[in-house]
């Protein structure tokens, strides 16, 4: 089986690394120092007619969908990993709205997120093992024309930059079972504050901070689905993140296998580039074969997730596939390079760039597991045969 | 096992301690400015554990290799960049205690004793894993040695009391031609760059720096001429453990912080199933393996017998146990680790596998004794199979 791309899905991935090589290459520092939202960059992102990729009826590029996307993510990957994080949350956002968003809810949302003139994001995790189990759970309580939304959600990606949040709160029944349910909740809205944003080790260009609810009301037409099916909506999103964190995983270790093979052409030990040496050709090689590997993966599902057929399964295991090789493979790459793949700054002795040491920083932050160590296994496990 | 005495224990109690009070608590600020960590040597100055490789005659504490390396441990533990801090100053000290003279040892042992440090500088633009391509020079001139050449990567540099340089006294015998230099610091001629911004072990000092007509005495010549890189390559062997010790200590801490995270976030009534429950037991496995690996090697050193590979394989193991361990426990802990603090232990690890002799030199090192060992009759078929 082969993977080929429709015609449309391939303008796509040209026009996406015309405009990773343009507009992110010259910047990809300043992006990695994290200061400001590229607020400019999502902006052209839209009018470029890459934000509302994963919603095809909307969508200005006919046959755009779920594998266009991926084009989208990996290519950006390749330059600024962190970049292609901003696109993908805002993507999920869009993903849940297209497929559990009420009529209203889509007219009024669906327009703006795909031309980039309002960025989403996703709220789903909390600081105990699942929503609602541990401190300060984000609680939904019940009152006239809609809900009260107080706690915490944590390590919110677009944190701060985003229009329009979905989160994931908690309904407490009288009977002393809960639900779990989806609510779109708008920046800016009273008693919703963006904690500081977090220092993360990568994937910088991103914004990530708790956010913290106090006395938030939603309407009843803010509620996504219905009531208690957030638990599904949820699962889903981790899921079909996983194939579009992945795609990223992909497009960072392309792009550094491609500078590390530079690099070895050139550095000569031994009276001969390295390049010449068995012991780095097997490194290229590994990192190579992983990452064919996990595109194979990645684009399989993605195909799954477009054409609607089950996923789960085979987007859990692109999660595993790349938890298991997607940091090894930048481990890998900075090793050929040495003393300039772990340089943050080229050194002044020396010219050329020096992007792994970013991109060992980046990598990690797109196979975190975020969900109890069994979570990937399990749902492998129960669909042998 | 290596069986620890009752005063091993003590000592490694007393760095534990140093290590929480002095170590722990400053390692992220320094981790983040990668400003050098000068205040360590102020804390660590009463206890005199910068000479803790320096014999007793000459002041020190006289530390066996074991013992260091216990202290070491600990120190990687707190954090990787300090302990390599102490480490790459031992690094210095191992050559002059292989090849210096009684006058040379007590001078440039001399700043240890009051938490001064020592570096050692090899390395140059083009001499990296091939460390015997180097272009730097040593030319008598009357009573003096006049060096010439680049250096970096060179750890301690831009903070050294002392150092041992490598430089050729007759580049046309090639690595049989480099001889090793005492320089001391404000040696005129030793133009030092500006540290390296580097991923990981960020506090921990890495500099360039360039000789250029600097007159070194001749009576700071280490050993004879062209013995240079025997002196290296004998320092290397003694000091490369050393990084083991850190790396395990690295290890160690890694897991310690993810089983600590995941008891707090998936408290008692979420016992960990097998799945978590054998992935914990793996890296323990792993380190555990790590550090008898690396106590191996200091018993084979203590005991006088040969250690070279064990000292390759010491240093190997260890270091990628580490980055393993790291990016596992990263995994596991998700974004409460990419967003903390615990980002620093995968960075550090990372730089571990290169410096010191990157694990690919190592491995050369550990193949070459691997398959020089068997000499059992090999057949002629095998014979014409080889070539």
């Amino acid at each position: 089986m082969t993977y080929p791309l429709t015609e449309a899905q391939s303008a796509i991935a040209q026009h996406a690394h015309e405009f990773a090589d343009g507009y992110l290459e010259p910047i990809v520092a300043d992006l990695d120092r994290g200061v400001v939202f590229p607020k400019a960059l999502v902006a052209q992102l839209g009018s470029d007619n890459f934000l509302g990729l994963v919603l095809p009826a909307q969508s200005p590029i006919a046959g755009a969908g779920f594998v266009g996307h991926i084009e989208l993510v990996e290519a950006l990957s390749q330059s600024s990993a962190g970049v292609a994080s901003i696109v993908n949350s805002h993507a999920l956002f869009a993903y849940a709205l297209a497929h559990w968003g009420s009529e209203a809810q889509k007219t009024k949302y669906l327009p703006a997120l795909a031309k980039g003139e309002k960025l989403g994001a996703v709220a789903i995790m909390e600081s105990g093992p699942g929503p609602g189990l541990g401190p300060n759970p984000l609680l939904a309580t019940r009152q006239a024309g809609g809900y009260r939304l107080d706690g915490v959600k944590t390590f919110v990606r677009n944190a701060g930059a985003a229009d329009v949040y979905l989160v994931f709160a908690t309904i407490q029944f009288a009977d002393d079972g809960n639900g779990l349910t989806g609510f779109i909740v708008e920046a800016g809205s009273k008693g919703l504050t963006v904690g500081p944003r977090l220092e993360t080790m990568g994937l910088r260009a991103c914004p990530v901070a708790h956010l913290e609810f106090s006395n938030v009301v939603v309407a009843e037409d803010d509620v996504m689905g219905t009531e208690n099916c957030g638990g599904v909506i949820a699962t889903q999103l981790l899921s079909v993140g996983s194939v579009a964190e992945a795609a990223q995983t992909v497009g960072i270790a392309r792009a550094a296998v491609k500078h590390a093979a530079g690099y070895a052409g050139h550095r000569v030990q031994f009276r001969h580039p390295i390049a010449r040496l068995q012991a780095v050709q097997t490194l290229l090689a590994d990192i190579v074969t992983d990452s064919h590997m996990a595109w194979l993966g990645v684009q399989h599902a993605a195909r799954l997730i477009e054409e609607e057929a089950p996923f789960e399964p085979e987007a859990a295991m692109v999660k595993s596939f790349v938890g298991r090789f997607g940091s090894k493979m930048l481990i890998d790459a900075v090793q050929i390079e040495g003393g300039m793949g772990i340089s943050e700054v080229a050194p002044k002795h020396i010219s050329g760039s020096y992007p792994l040491a970013r991109m060992f920083r980046d990598i990690a932050g797109t196979t975190l597991l975020d969900a109890p160590a069994d979570f990937t296994d399990a749902l492998i496990a129960a669909n042998v045969a | 096992m290596n069986a620890i005495s009752p005063a091993q224990r003590d000592i490694q109690k007393a760095a534990k301690d140093f290590v929480a009070k002095n170590i722990i608590p400053r390692a992220a600020e320094f981790d983040k400015s990668g400003a050098f960590h000068s205040y360590l040597l102020d804390a660590a100055r009463p206890s005199n554990i910068f000479a803790m490789a320096v014999p007793q005659e000459y002041g020190g504490l006289g530390f066996s290799p074991l013992t260091q390396a216990l202290v070491l441990e600990e120190w990687g533990y707190g954090c990787a960049a300090m302990g390599t801090t102490l480490s790459a100053s031992i690094l210095s000290m191992e050559s002059v205690l292989i090849a210096g003279n009684d006058e040379q040892k007590r001078r440039f042992f001399k700043p240890m004793l009051t938490a001064g440090i020592g570096a050692f500088a090899l390395t140059e633009p083009d001499a990296g894993s091939d460390a015997g391509a180097g272009v730097a020079t040593a030319v008598k001139s009357g009573g003096d040695y006049v060096l010439n050449g680049p250096k970096c990567w060179i750890t301690n540099g831009g903070e050294a009391s002392v150092f041992v340089i490598f430089a050729a006294t007759d580049p046309a015998k090639g690595v049989k031609g480099i001889s090793a230099f005492i320089v001391e610091r404000g040696q005129q001629g030793l133009i030092m760059g500006d540290r390296e911004e580097k991923l990981g072990l960020r506090s921990s000092n890495t500099v360039y720096f360039f000789l250029k007509d600097a007159r070194i005495p001749a009576k700071n010549l280490l050993g004879k001429e062209g013995e240079g890189m025997k002196i290296a390559m004998m320092t290397l062997d003694l000091a490369r453990p050393s990084i083991g010790a850190l790396a395990v200590g690295l290890a160690q801490r890694c897991l310690d912080e993810c089983v600590k995270h995941l008891n707090q976030r998936f408290p008692e009534k979420t016992y960990p199933g097998q799945t978590l429950q054998f992935k914990l037991a793996d890296m323990q496995i792993a380190i555990e393996g790590a550090r008898e690996a690396q106590h191996h090697t200091m018993a084979l050193r203590e005991a006088g017998l040969p250690f070279s590979k064990e000292s390759a394989i010491a240093k190997t193991l260890c270091t990628d146990v580490a980055m393993s361990i790291a990016s596992q426990a990263m995994r596991l802990m998700g974004s409460h680790a990419y967003a903390g603090e615990f980002g620093k232990f995968m960075r550090d690890a990372k730089v571990m596998q290169i410096y010191e002799g990157t694990n690919q030199i190592q491995r050369l090192v550990i193949a070459r004794s691997v398959l020089a060992r068997p000499k059992v009759a090999v057949s002629a078929a095998q014979k014409a199979g080889a070539k």
